[in-house]
């Protein structure tokens, strides 16, 4: 964390403007990644449980694909 | 009264035999009579019977509790080391019955303490032949004797009465030291237990294998229960995978979720009715929407559909749904191979839907690629070490500990990109609704909102601040102005410190 970016904000930027077909003001992407971070917790909280109910050692893709739509779902706006 | 009559006459002879132990007994029985004869004898019992502390009155007591003390010891012992190893084990039946016994022989045990068990096994007969010099038969004697007629009554009543009970009782704890008798009192006690349980037939007597034998089979049971019980709620799941490549996977996560308390309940009970499961598939399918929305996804799914015969309906159903969802945003996800890319991204201007069915297919092959959304935008996924340092840091906060294989990285960062895409999409609809054509971080925390990762209790400062390096919460904090500088400044004061 340190010496290194926490994310590229400009990246961020970038795809939320794609998808979004909008402009993005100039500090929303940080509440932005914040928001992906609180994804990605819950995302790999998830795939813990899931690779945990599923015997295996770390996670998996299988895992993950499982936590996925859950945690996608939960994200809904 | 008749037999009390008749014990003074043999007490005499009795005192000959043991003259010292006896008057120490008489005076204790008369100490402890005046103040209530009927309480008076239990006291001693209890006493000695518990722990066998009080002193023994006599010779022959010593004796007989030396005798028992050794054999208790020399039979306990394994046992102690059993207790330690496996309390529960150990506690429930030996200690069951000593409680039992202990319970029981209170009143009488002054009696079977005092004589040793060969001469209590006379002692009821004695009391009319009046043969041996066993102390508590000579202590009753001596009650009886030095207390006149109304209070022997009351001691004769009841010490009678439990002489006849704790002979039956007593001899299993003497029964115990002694196998004789003791096999068929035991026997006698321990056959409803074995019922009861229902564990394998009382082949030993009282056997700490016995127990052994009960905890694991308890234990064995019980985890048999679960495994049933878990075996008849994965197979289901089990099935669909087998049934479902892509679809199955998507399915799968609905019953084991743990959001969904309700759905675990009728899993366990669902040994019976495999029908629960496919109302859960309704939800999970309805889950699936998301997976769905990627325009790669969906040929695949439709061409899985036609493989689940009984989910097919419900898949459409839902798929139909999310179709029109999808002509919103899904279509233009993933345009994949980077030579093909921009040709395609062209293409896709003129015909999405055709060009990503045609792409989902290569999709997997895809890396670091030149995606272009639904309005035709170009942008470029977050770089895979920003995603992989996240995603290893939640897992090591989730407790696992192993890396993440390349597998689940390609697939937590498709599933980054769905975020995105998704996240974009509800901040447009956000801006849009307050006509705007820029998207503000009061969007976003609208956004936050809804996806309940912001309330009362939780503040978006909060959460920025457990997440976020000082710099971007630095940049945070400019829309209110005052009171986060005045965090900022601090912050920053401490940051200087630390680093």
């Amino acid at each position: 964390m340190a010496g290194q970016k926490l994310y590229p904000r400009a990246t961020v930027k970038k795809i939320v403007k794609a998808h979004s077909n909008c402009n993005v003001s100039k500090n929303a992407d940080v509440m932005m990644f914040l928001d992906y971070m609180l994804f990605m917790q819950t995302l790999m909280k998830e795939a813990a449980i899931e690779a945990k109910q599923g015997g295996e050692r770390g996670i998996t893709a299988r895992s993950v694909k499982k936590a996925t739509v859950d945690s996608l779902a939960k994200f809904r706006g | 009264m008749a037999r009390e009559s008749r014990p003074p006459d043999a007490t005499p002879t009795r005192r000959a035999s043991s003259a010292e132990p006896l008057p120490s007994i008489g005076r204790r029985s008369m100490l402890r009579t005046p103040g209530s004869q009927a309480r008076g004898p239990p006291r001693p019992q209890g006493l000695s019977a518990s722990g066998r502390k009080v002193a023994p009155p006599t010779p022959h007591a010593r004796a007989a509790f030396r005798t028992i003390d050794s054999r208790r010891a020399a039979i306990f012992t394994p046992h102690r080391a059993r207790r330690k190893s496996v309390r529960e084990v150990r506690d429930s039946p030996r200690d069951f019955l000593l409680s039992l016994g202990r319970v029981l022989a209170r009143s009488t045990e002054v009696i079977t303490t005092s004589s040793s068990p060969s001469d209590e096994d006379k002692g009821p007969g004695s009391d009319g032949a009046g043969n041996d010099t066993t102390l508590g038969s000579i202590s009753v004697d001596y009650d009886d004797d030095d207390e006149e007629l109304p209070k022997r009554p009351r001691l004769s009543l009841p010490i009678g009465d439990e002489d006849d009970d704790d002979s039956d009782d007593i001899q299993p704890h003497r029964s115990v030291v002694f196998d004789d008798d003791n096999n068929f009192t035991l026997q006698s006690i321990e056959m409803p237990r074995r019922a009861i349980s229902e564990q394998p037939g009382g082949r030993f007597s009282m056997g700490s294998t016995r127990m052994s034998d009960y905890f694991n089979n308890m234990n064995d049971m019980l985890h048999s229960e679960d495994i049933g019980v878990d075996s008849g709620f994965f197979p289901p799941t089990a099935v669909l995978d087998e049934g479902g490549i892509t679809m199955g996977l998507d399915e799968l996560p609905s019953p084991e979720r743990l959001d969904s308390d309700d759905r675990r309940d009728f899993g366990r009970e669902s040994d019976f009715g495999i029908e629960i499961p496919v109302g859960e598939i309704n939800e999970s399918t309805f889950m699936i929407a998301p997976q769905v929305e990627e325009s790669p996804d969906r040929p695949v799914a439709d061409d899985d559909q036609p493989m689940y015969d009984d989910y097919a309906p419900l898949v459409d159903q839902r798929s139909d749904d999310f179709d029109d969802e999808d002509l919103l945003g899904e279509v233009p996800a993933l345009e994949d191979e980077p030579t093909e890319g921009r040709t395609a991204a062209l293409q896709d201007e003129t015909g999405f839907e055709t060009a990503t069915i045609t792409r989902a297919e290569a999709r997997g092959s895809m890396k670091r690629t030149i995606k272009v959304s639904k309005y035709g935008i170009e942008y470029p996924s977050l770089p895979p070490t920003v995603v992989k340092r996240l995603a290893q840091n939640f897992a090591k906060a989730g407790g696992i500990k192993g890396k993440i294989t390349p597998d689940a990285m390609k697939s937590i960062m498709q599933a980054s990109d769905w975020f995105f895409e998704q996240m974009g999409e509800d901040l447009q609809a956000y801006a849009k609704h307050a006509g705007r054509k820029t998207i503000d971080e009061s969007d976003v925390l609208t956004l936050m909102k809804r996806q309940r990762q912001i309330n009362p209790n939780t503040t978006p400062f909060a959460l920025a601040q457990r997440h976020l390096p000082r710099e971007l919460l630095q940049e945070l904090r400019m829309p209110p102005p005052v009171i986060p500088k005045k965090r900022r400044k601090a912050q920053g004061g401490t940051d200087d410190d630390v680093t």
